[in-house]
This record gives C-alpha cells, sequence and structure tokens, in this order.
C-alpha cells in the first residue's frame, strides 16, 4: 500500500527538496547536512528526540529562519533565502507546534484570511474555500466559534484546516498529535489519508506519536543532534540500531509494536 | 448547509455597525444645527474633525497593532499644504508674507475642496516615502521612529518661513470648515474604516497583528499591508489638517505638536483602538466631557475670583484641569479596561440569543437547528 502510493506521487512529478540544510545557533549546529525529498502525494515522517532539529528544519523550509547553508527547491524553483510569504505562494503550507491562531477572529475567518493571501482570491471564494477546508478536516460546526476559546485539540485541527485553505502542494505539519487522544488519532490519521488522496498534497508529518507515525508515513527521516541517522521505510528504519540507540529509554520505537 | 444563510445574517449584522455609528454622529450635528448655541456648534465641528484624525489613526493602529505618535506631522503638512493652494496671491501676501512672488506655488489658486485634497496628497506622499522604512520597525521602535518624524517635521516647519511662515501665526485663512463639511468628511472616515477593516487586505493585516510568523506562513506580505494602511491612515490626517486649517484660520507648527498628538491618542486608546467603534465613541466621549470639565473649571474660577464662601475654600487657579482629569482617565481605562470602552469590538446589531448561546457546539449538533 505504501508502495502505491510513492508510485501515485512520481506520477505526479511535483517535490519539495532539501540538499544540505545546515542551520547554525549561536554556536549550536541545530540542523547539521540534512537532505531529503518530499514527493507531491507521499506522507514523510521526521522523526527524532526532543531538541534532533524537527521544528527548526520545518522553519527552514518555510522561510522562518534562514538558512546557515543548503538548498532548498520546491517543484524545481529555488526558493533558498526566501521570505516566508513567497514560500507559502508557492504552495508550501505548515502548522506550529506551539499553535499559532488568530485569536481574534473566529475559526472561519483564520481559514478564510488563508485562502485570501495565499491565492488573492475574492472574500466570497475564499469564504466557499473556508468551508470547504473546514469540511476535510470535519470541523465545520465549529465555523462560528471564537478561535480563542477552542480547546487544544481542536486548535491543531484549525491550523490544518487553515494550512490546507492556501490549497498547497506541500503540507508542513509540526506536532499535529501532540495532545490527542487515542481516538483523536484515529481521526487524524483518517484525515491525512484523506488530504493525501483527495487533494494529492506532499505531507511531512513530525510527531513523537508512534501510532500516528506509523500508520500514516510512506516513510521515516530519522534525526538525532541535527543529523541524518536513518531513512527509508517505516518498518526498516524502526530496526536501525542507531534508531533504537537514539531512542534508547524512550521506548517508543522499539516497545510500541502496535504500530500500525 | 445553512451556511449562506447565516452569512447573509452576518452581512447585514456588518452593515449595522457604518448605520448606527453615522446616525449617532448625524444626530450630534442636527444637534448642533438646531440649537442656537455657537459654543456647542463649534465644540461639534472640533469634534467632528478631531473624529477624521482618530479614524484615520485607527485605520493603522487597530488593524497593525503598532502605535503612532507621527500622525501630526501629517497634519502639519496637510493644514499648510492646503492653504498653499487655497489662499489666493493677495491672500498670501498677508498670509505668508516670506513666501518670494516668484514662485510657481505663490501664483496658485484652487478653491476649497481641491485645496484640500492637494494638502492631504502632500502628506500622503510624504507618508509614503517615510512608510517605506517605518513599515520595518515594529512595537516600540516603530513608535519612537513615528515621534522623531513629528519631531523633524515640526522643525522644518518652525524653519521654513518661506512656506509656513516659522514659529509666527498664519493670519487671514477663510472660513470653508464649517459643521456639515466636518461632518461630510468624518461620515467618509467612519465608512472607508470600517471597509477597509472588512476588507481582505484589512483582514491580512489583523492576522499579521495577531501572529506575524502564523500571517506569512499563509502567504500575508506584513511590511507591505502595513504600507498600505499607513498611507491611507496618513491621507485621512492630511485632510483633518486642511479642515482644521481652515476651521481656525490662523496657526502655527506649535499647534500640531505633543499635546494635540496625546488628544487624539487618548481618543482612540479610551475609546478603543481594535474597532472604528472605539474611535467614533472615544473621540464623542472625550469631545463632550471635555467640555462639560472646561465648564466646570470656568464655574470653578469664577467663583474664586468672585469670593463666594465656596470659592474661598479653594486652594488656587484651576488651569490644566480638563487636561489632568483626560490623563487619569487614560490611566483608568489602561488600568482596568486595556482595550478601550468598546473592548474592540463594533457596535452592532446584536446576534440571536440562540446564536451566542451555542458558541461551543459539540460534534453531536453539527447542523446548525434553528431555534
Ligand atoms: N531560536 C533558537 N535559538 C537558539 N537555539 C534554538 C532555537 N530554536 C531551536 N534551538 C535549538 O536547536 C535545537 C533543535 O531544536 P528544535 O526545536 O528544532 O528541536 P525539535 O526536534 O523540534 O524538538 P521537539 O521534539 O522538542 O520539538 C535544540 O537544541 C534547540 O534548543
Ligand atoms: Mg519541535
Amino acid at each position: 500500500m505504501h508502495q502505491t502510493a510513492i508510485d501515485g506521487a512520481a506520477g505526479r512529478g511535483g517535490q519539495l527538496v532539501a540538499s544540505q540544510l545546515t542551520k547554525d545557533f549561536a554556536g549550536l549546529r541545530a540542523v547539521d547536512g540534512v537532505s531529503f525529498q518530499l514527493a507531491q502525494g507521499e506522507i514523510l515522517g521526521l522523526i527524532g528526540p526532543n531538541g534532533s532539529g524537527k521544528t527548526t528544519t520545518i522553519n527552514l523550509l518555510t522561510g522562518l529562519l534562514r538558512l546557515t547553508s543548503g538548498q532548498i527547491t520546491v517543484n524545481g524553483t529555488d526558493v533558498t533565502g526566501w521570505p516566508p510569504h513567497k514560500i507559502a505562494r508557492r504552495g508550501v503550507a505548515r502548522t506550529f507546534q506551539v499553535v499559532k491562531l488568530f485569536k481574534d477572529f473566529s475559526v472561519r475567518e483564520n481559514v478564510e484570511v488563508a485562502a485570501i493571501s495565499a491565492k488573492g482570491v475574492s472574500r466570497r471564494e475564499a469564504a466557499a474555500r473556508a468551508d470547504r477546508a473546514l469540511e476535510t478536516v470535519g470541523i465545520q460546526h465549529l465555523a462560528d466559534v471564537p478561535a480563542s476559546i477552542l480547546p487544544q485539540g481542536e486548535e491543531r485541527r484549525v491550523e490544518i484546516a487553515r494550512a490546507l485553505a492556501t490549497e498547497p502542494h506541500f503540507l508542513l505539519l509540526d506536532e499535529p498529535g501532540a495532545g490527542l487522544n487515542d481516538a483523536e488519532i484515529e481521526v487524524l490519521l483518517a484525515t491525512l489519508q484523506r488530504i493525501r488522496q483527495e487533494l494529492g498534497c506532499g505531507i511531512l508529518v513530525v510527531d513523537h506519536d508512534m501510532r500516528l507515525i506509523m500508520g500514516v508515513c510512506d516513510r521515516l527521516h530519522v534525526l538525532n543532534y541535527g543529523r541524518t541517522i536513518a531513512e527509508g521505510a517505516p518498518d526498516d528504519v524502526r530496526r536501525e540500531p542507531a534508531v533504537i540507540e537514539a531512542y534508547l529509554g524512550t521506548e517508543v520505537v522499539a516497545g510500541e509494536p502496535a504500530g500500525g | 448547509m445553512t451556511t449562506s444563510r447565516a452569512t447573509t445574517g452576518e452581512v447585514a449584522r456588518r452593515l449595522s455597525t457604518p448605520i448606527i455609528l453615522l446616525a449617532g454622529l448625524l444626530a450630534l450635528t442636527l444637534l448642533a444645527a438646531v440649537r442656537d448655541d455657537i459654543v456647542f456648534e463649534r465644540v461639534i465641528t472640533v469634534m467632528l474633525i478631531n473624529l477624521v484624525l482618530v479614524v484615520g489613526l485607527q485605520i493603522f493602529m487597530g488593524n497593525s497593532g503598532l502605535g503612532s505618535f507621527g500622525q501630526y506631522a501629517f497634519v502639519t503638512i496637510g493644514a499648510y499644504g492646503s492653504i498653499w493652494f487655497s489662499l489666493t496671491p493677495q491672500q498670501k501676501r498677508v498670509a505668508l508674507p516670506d513666501m518670494p512672488r516668484d514662485w510657481w506655488l505663490y501664483e496658485q489658486h484652487l478653491p476649497f475642496w481641491p485645496s484640500v485634497l492637494v494638502g492631504a496628497l502632500i502628506a500622503t506622499v510624504v507618508g509614503a516615502l517615510i512608510g517605506i522604512a517605518l513599515v520595518r520597525l515594529r512595537g516600540a521602535a516603530f513608535m519612537i521612529a513615528t515621534f522623531a518624524f513629528l519631531i523633524v517635521v515640526n522643525r522644518v516647519a518652525l524653519q521654513w518661513s518661506e512656506v509656513t511662515r516659522g514659529s509666527r501665526t498664519v493670519i487671514g485663512i477663510p472660513k470653508y470648515t464649517g459643521l456639515w463639511t466636518a461632518f461630510i468628511c468624518a461620515a467618509l472616515a467612519v465608512v472607508l474604516a470600517y471597509a477597509f477593516k472588512e476588507s481582505s487586505i484589512g483582514l491580512k493585516l489583523r492576522a499579521s497583528r495577531e501572529d506575524e510568523d502564523a500571517a506569512a506562513s499563509l502567504g500575508v506580505d506584513a511590511p507591505r499591508i502595513r504600507w498600505v494602511a499607513w498611507v491611507i491612515s496618513v491621507f485621512f490626517s492630511g485632510v483633518g489638517g486642511a479642515l482644521w486649517a481652515h476651521f481656525i484660520q490662523q496657526f502655527s507648527p506649535h499647534n500640531f505638536y505633543l499635546a494635540e498628538t496625546f488628544l487624539i491618542v487618548s481618543m482612540l486608546i479610551i475609546g478603543g483602538t481594535g474597532s472604528v467603534s472605539g474611535a467614533v465613541i472615544g473621540t464623542v466621549a472625550v469631545a463632550l466631557a471635555s467640555e462639560q470639565l472646561r465648564q466646570i473649571e470656568n464655574w470653578l474660577n469664577t467663583q474664586r475670583t468672585e469670593g463666594t464662601w465656596f470659592g474661598d475654600l479653594l486652594p488656587f487657579q484651576f488651569v490644566g484641569f480638563t487636561e489632568i482629569v483626560l490623563a487619569v482617565a487614560i490611566i483608568l481605562v489602561l488600568i482596568i479596561r486595556p482595550s478601550g470602552i468598546t473592548g474592540g469590538r463594533e457596535l452592532s446589531w446584536p446576534r440571536r440569543w440562540s446564536r451566542r448561546r451555542q458558541a461551543m457546539p459539540s460534534p453531536a449538533d453539527a447542523p446548525v437547528k434553528p431555534s
């Protein structure tokens, strides 16, 4: 099943390519020569222990942080050094580990503003797109609720809907499963599958929840101390000694065989 | 789906805001027009001119979340810029005696409205240019830069006597701004500010105010949009300056400085920066309260000079009473209700009760039931 998805993605052609991404913070190399490709229609898991550079990688890909060195291309266009809003308009959308909703807005407005910003569509068209995105994520019933009163789990879903409303080619999700219970993880799994199938986005998922990662990803890319320590099919990656060692004591990979 | 019907209701609710605000302003203006009270008419006219400035300021501050202390730089430019054109060459000889007779500007003469427009446009061009640099700043740096620009313009106006008569008062400006002129401009400002806020660009700017990183990740170019709002805001400052010049009929750069800046910023903060309603309510409240305070101040001082038993109790002559109360009011508002009287909300036709009650529906009642 994973294999067919990759084949399907290859047919669409578009790719987000990260080559030799490196980021230094005053003395600390947070990301160190990381390279990977994300095809449209593919779901790639980016995992690693706390502080291994996952969020920093997403911040580099979306232009929120400047690369120390390395190169990023989106569907063949070199976007290295571009400001975030230009990269966004190239079809790269994201969510944030620490949720960043527009608290003064209703849920619908949060999503509407995304549709307006990315494509410059009219407000009426934006409202229609917002409704579609809310439906995809399954939160149409929350459309008129103020974003400031949402519970945490719903906040993350609104962030996904907001990202989707930009009609992205690539969707980068930073811990979409954080704080969700088992049932909610199941719903999220289904949602991600649906986004891939219906919209054909390439999705990068960062998460610590191995049920989510193993359940949805075609491939995994594992970081530790900013470096790539493994990549490949989920079942292969979880047997890699380096991965087991990196996670030693945290037991997530080795100790939770109920993954898929 | 009920979406389309809900949206129609929402549109009606949104339209109700400018209608309510304009109705209120019209009522006050009519009252001033029919009451045979020159002082009251003057109070309302000044209030409406200030409203153009405060609403203009709200367009920028409310939507971008940045504070500006520089609006009076553009009021200055709008005021002088408009009289350069509204005055005839003969009038300029009196009002601006230092202007060389062989200047192109000396010969120019336009009717009132075109002069207002030209004055405002000169202010806008200056604002647009300085804005290119300003919008890259944030927070305190932005506020300080706008304030610094006010100082620059003020100093230039004081020195450049060919076009401003320097620190001396320009006199003999015809009185073109009346109650209804001021009302028309204030009404236009209110409608435009509200339309801007609700427009897609306004929505994007408010999103960047809430979280600039998140907005950028959706494709919002915050500095560029801030610049647009800044330029519109500056335009209204210029219009306000032009109106003021033709109302007060004589002024110098000293009339466009700190106390005036403090007044319009207070009006906006007291009313609530986040909404156009806040700008209107703050301006009206402060204008009417100031007038009451001024009357009380006069009464107290009269008691004292006449030496009544009550007047003898007063320890000193009251000067600047109004300003002190205004300053205390702003401190109280900042402490008790930091987002102003309106709390950043717009006045509008109330939503139906049922909608407000089910603010947080559970997925179970997803299809909205009409109740
Ligand atoms: N703005 C910053 N300035 C300095 N150091 C930073 C900054 N952002 C991240 N770091 C450091 O870079 C390293 C990688 O952080 P990052 O947030 O990318 O990790 P992560 O893999 O997302 O971790 P987690 O699973 O906890 O979210 C950490 O050591 C972190 O302390
Ligand atoms: Mg992280």
